[in-house]
Formats: C-alpha cells, structure tokens, sequence
C-alpha cells in the first residue's frame, strides 16, 4: 500500500513540473502537426495517383474498340455505357457521377477497389473504362503505416525526453525546496549545493545559498555577541556576588544578595527573550499534549496560588496537541500564572479549548486600549508600578508565543478580568 | 575530594579554590586551558570544574578531548552563558552539572558534594532500588506508596518525586535550582515560591504528625534531609 503511495506520490510531484507540463504541451501540438501532415500528405498523394491513373484510363480508351460485350479481366474492364448491367451496382453509380473511385463489398477479378472512368474509345463511342487500384492502395497503405508508425515513434521519444527533463528540473527544483525548508526549520547550514550548469534554476540555487551564508553569518555574529554581552555582564555579577557572601553574615549581608540575584534574575530574563526572539526554527521541538502540559502545570503551581490565598482551577476542552518547546511553554504560562497572582483576582484559571491555552483571572482586568501597551517589553501600567516585577513577564510570553508561529490573544475576561491565550495555528 | 578546577577569573578563582578547600577538598587551580587539559590527562580527579570561556582551551574543547580519551571523571561546568542551548552543549560535551554564574558557593559546593557522592557509591546501583528507607520513613518505588511508622501517607505527584529525590541524597544539601531543574525540569527561576510551597506541603505530611523531622531548611542554602 505505501509503495503504490509512494508511487502516486511520486507522479503527483512528477505532475507539478512546469518542464514536464511544457514539453507534454508542446509534444502534444508536435503530434497533431504530425497528424495533420500525414493526412494531407496521404490525400495528396492518393489525388496524385488518381490524376495519373485516369490520365492511363483516356489513353487506354482512345486506343481500342470497344465490343457490346466489352472487355472483362483482372487488367482492365472496358464497356460501352448501354451495357453496364452485367456489373456491380457501384460500378453504375460511379458512372451516372462520370468517373471515381469504386470500393467493392466482394471482390471482382481478385480487386475491390477500382478507377472508373467514362470516355469514348477510337470510334468516339461513349464507354466505360475501370482499372483496379488494388496495388496502389497497397503502396499507399504501406506509406501511411511507415508514417503513423514513426509519428508514433517520435512522439513517444518526445514525451519520455520531456518527462526526463522534467524529472531532472524537478529534482533540481526539489533540492532548492528542501534547502529553503531546512533554512525555514532552522537548519542554516543548509544548501543546494548547485552545480554550474548556468542555466535559470542554477543562478535560483547560486542566490539561495549565497542568502542562507549571509543569514548564517549574521545569526553566527548575533549569537556570539550575545554570548560576549553574557560573558561580560555575568562575571561581574558572579565577582559581586562572591565578594558580598565574603561580607559578615547579618541582615544586610541577606538583603545585598537578595538584589544581586533580583538582578541576575531579570538579566537572565532579557537574555532569554532576546535569545528567544533571536531563535528560528523548530528545533527541540516535540509534540505536547495540552491537557497534560496543563495539569502538570496546576499540579506545580496550584499549592502557590492557594499560599497566595488564591485558587487555580483549570478549564479543558478538546485540548490539542501542538508542535512546541515544552520548556518554553512552561516558562511562559509560569509567568502568565505569576501575572495573576500579582495583578489578578483570587479565581485563576489555567484553559486550553483547542489550540488556544493560556490564563485568565477575574481581578479588575486591564483597559482594552492597553492591551497592546502591556506586552511590550519593560512597560508596566501605572497601577502595577507599586508591586514587584520586572515588566519583562508578558515580553516574555510575546517572544515565545512568536517563536512558534501562535497568536497571542489580550482579551477582557467574562465577567471580568484578564485574559491571555495563545492561539496555535493548524498543523 | 581531588577536584580540578579551572576558572581564569582572578577574583573568582580563588574565591572557589577557597571555598572547596575550606570544606576539605584539594584543588588544583589551572587558569589556563591547555594546562589544564595536560594535568587532567596525566593526574586522577575526582571531579572536574570547568569554565566554558577561558584562555587558550575552552572548557568545553577541554572535557571533549577528555571524554573522547575515555575519560570519565565528573565534571561541572561554570559558565557566563546561561542559556538553554549553552546548557545542552555543555551536557552534549559530556558534562554532568551545569551552573550559570552568578551562584552562591552554597549552590556550587552541593553540586560539588552530589557529583562526588554519584562516583563513590556508582549510580547504576542506586537508582536501580525500588524502595527508598530512612528511618521510620519508607518510599516504595512500584507502588508509589509512602509510609512512616507504619501510617501510609498519600503525596502528589510533584511530592512524591520531591520526596524520591530527597531520599536519594539523605544528610546532602539539596539547593533549590537542583530541585527545579530535577525534579520540575525546570531550567529557569519561576519567580514564584514553586520549592518552598512544595517543601512545606510535603513537611506538613511526612514531618508535622510525627515527633521528629526529618526535612530541614538551611537558610540562604537549600533544604537537607535526614541525619
């Protein structure tokens, strides 16, 4: 069953090349040309023969005399018009028309095709004259057996050069799309790897990998100057975090490392959403069940929401698999959740209907004309500047949200509250 | 422990050389990644701690070479790049922890300690038990049952493989990064208090309706269990 799969699979894509469509089309024109020239070519040439036979039937006429009885053999058939009854019908009718061609049902004198013609012989006696055709329609037969049998030659070699041409563009075009698919999935080292056949496809696959050696390059730059800022400002921090656990234990010993990790946190923070930003593809993706990703989660988090006084409930329907970095899901509804917390009521509600999972709560909710103000990075609304936080939560699940292809929904929740869902586009 | 520790930072260098020999390891402090390199091939470690950016060689080549001349000594990685594909390179190169400055010493000497304790009693035979004892407290591995003083204890799921790798480590420190990354998979800091509401949830099960506690909170540092 696959391999017939595989084949028709095969063919479809076969089916899909713009050559293979082009030379079909163009064999196709080529055979009725073909056709049409065989034609003309065969009535041409039977008029041809006809001229010449009739010519040969006045002069045998004007050369003898014709007897009442006339002349029957396998040669020749000679009568004089008023007696023609001893003949086929045919024979008669090509007379009363004054000449053509007879096509016999039975033969007569070993010949069913015959030239007829009428004429007057040496006495100017009004006769009848037929000759048989027989070998001509044989050598006209053999004619158009010789051509229909190269036409059909021809175009069959037409068509399997074109299907071959068609094939070979279609493997080339076919490298180029895997290339561009590997790039689009994250794989930048990928290439056409064209040869130099400087034809339109190979300049198409020349400007492909020069793009995707550019791409790489500048992720390459960006990754390694990300690395350095990493490097650069994690020391220090790591140098000022020794020397304050060398500072005597005490109060303020414990509130200085409790900043310095405040800033190492929120650091590590813009790190990851530009890190996350910065991401292609779908690498370590997998595929999540929602509904377990989701009670996992109000398993996790559930005892934290009620510390806080809180509850966490979750709503689940016809919950979806998608294709996502489990460890940045999590990350993002932890912070969803810890939004909640914070800013929210006391009912929280981890959801997934569908495609769409994320949070919401039914605190005082936030104004519409800020939804889109509050996922920018750093902006916090003023009635949030009093509570802890770094305004990075909601930059965060915007960055993860993009990175896999989903849309972010800020809604106002019913009755009321905020809520925030990520919408997974279909597979 | 013989620990080998390369670190090219001037200050934080000697800080942890420090640190490891006031607990009573020996440290061999290179700055250099060839040098390094050299000692480990030529010397027995109990454990290796490599920063990933330093002069010459870096951490990674380093335990790369190590690992590829069948070396197997547990290795630590330090490192400035704390990110999630940082880490996998790191676990990729063979590396067994993976730590992102900045830390507290507290974090660094309990990964020290449970790296130290997997090559001494071999893991294999550890993780291959199906019940977990200490004391009056049992953990049965294929009945997820708990029991203490012969009471069962019905735990959650998060708590029982909280309590499972508590188990594994009795009298170790435990930090609180070890517990998001093992036991939630967790490789950044969810801000919430996931560990402490946890902990306490679990205390307040195997701890609270029995006379002695077996889970304790060291401040600043982390939680240790039993002894």
């Amino acid at each position: 069953m696959s391999l017939v799969r595989d084949w028709t699979h095969h063919f479809k894509w076969l089916l899909r090349s713009s050559t293979l469509r082009l030379t079909a089309l163009l064999s196709l024109i080529f055979a009725l040309g073909f056709v049409v020239a065989i034609f003309v070519a065969l009535t041409l040439g039977q008029r041809a023969i006809e001229r010449r036979m009739d010519g040969t039937l006045a002069t045998i006429a004007q050369g003898v005399e014709v007897e009442d009885e006339g002349v029957t053999s396998a040669e020749v058939i000679l009568r004089p018009l008023e007696n023609l009854s001893a003949l086929p019908e045919p024979f008669r009718r090509a007379v009363a028309r004054g000449g053509g061609t007879v096509d016999l049902d039975d033969d007569l004198m070993g010949s069913d095709i015959w030239r007829v013609m009428v004429s007057q012989d040496s006495d100017d006696e009004p006769i009848m004259v037929a000759v048989p055709l027989e070998d001509s329609s044989e050598v006209q037969d053999l004619l158009a057996g010789i051509l229909w049998t190269t036409a059909g030659i021809v175009i069959f070699a037409t068509l399997a050069i074109g299907a071959w041409a068609g094939f070979l563009a279609q493997r080339r075009l076919k490298r180029i799309t895997t290339t561009l698919g590997h790039l689009a999935a994250g794989d930048l080292t990928a290439r056409t790897g064209h040869r130099r056949l400087r034809d339109d496809l190979d300049d198409i696959a020349q400007n492909l990998d020069q793009t995707a050696a550019d791409i790489e390059r500048l992720v390459t730059q960006t990754r390694n100057l990300s690395a350095s800022i990493a490097h650069d400002l994690r020391t220090p921090l790591a140098r000022l975090h020794a020397q304050l656990e060398m500072l005597p234990e005490g109060e303020e010993r414990a509130a200085a490392l409790e900043e310095a990790d405040r800033l190492a946190g929120i650091f590590d923070t813009i790190m990851r959403v530009a890190r996350i930003e910065a991401g292609q593809g779908r690498d370590g993706f997998e595929q999540i069940a929602l509904e377990a990703l989701l009670g996992d989660l109000a398993e996790t988090f559930g005892p934290v929401v009620e510390d806080a006084g809180k509850s966490l409930a979750l709503d689940i329907s016809d919950a979806a698999m998608v294709l996502g970095d489990r460890g940045m899901l999590v990350q993002a509804l932890a912070n969803l959740i810890q939004n909640s917390i914070i800013h929210g009521g006391d009912q929280i509600t981890l959801f997934a209907h569908g495609r769409a999972f994320g949070v919401c709560d039914n605190g005082v909710g936030v104004d519409p004309q800020q939804f889109d103000e509050i996922l920018k990075p750093m902006v916090r609304l003023d009635a949030a500047r009093s509570t802890q936080g770094s305004g990075l939560g909601l930059a965060l699940v915007r960055a993860v949200s993009d990175r896999h292809g989903a849309a972010l929904e800020v809604s106002a929740n019913e009755p009321s509250g905020l809520r925030v869902a990520m919408r997974f586009t279909e597979l | 422990m013989r620990i080998l520790l390369l670190e090219d930072d001037k200050q934080l260098g000697p800080w942890i050389a420090g640190g490891l020999r006031e607990e009573g390891h020996v440290v061999d402090h290179f700055e250099d990644g060839k040098e390094a390199l050299i000692a480990a091939m030529g010397q027995e470690f109990d454990l290796l701690i490599l920063d990933r950016m330093v002069p010459s060689l870096d951490g990674l080549t380093v335990l790369k070479s190590l690992r590829a001349s069948k070396n197997v000594t547990p290795a630590l990685f330090l490192t400035a790049l704390g990110e999630v594909d940082a880490r996998v390179e790191g676990f990729d190169a063979g590396g067994d922890d993976y730590l992102t400055k900045p830390f507290a010493f507290a974090e660094l000497s309990a990964r020290v300690n449970a790296l130290g304790r997997r090559r001494d009693t071999g893991e294999g035979v550890e993780a291959a038990k199906t019940e977990l004892r200490y004391g009056d407290l049992t953990l049965d591995l294929l009945s997820r049952k708990c029991e203490r003083q012969g009471q069962e204890i019905e735990l959650m799921a998060k708590e029982f493989k909280l309590l499972e790798y508590l188990m594994r480590r009795p009298g170790r420190l435990v930090t609180r990064t070890m517990l998001l990354e093992q036991v939630w998979d967790m490789s950044f800091d969810p801000t919430t208090s996931v560990v402490e509401t946890h902990i306490s949830r679990l205390r307040a099960k195997i701890d609270k309706p029995f006379d002695t506690a077996l889970l304790r909170t060291r401040r600043g540092e982390g939680y240790v269990f039993g002894a």
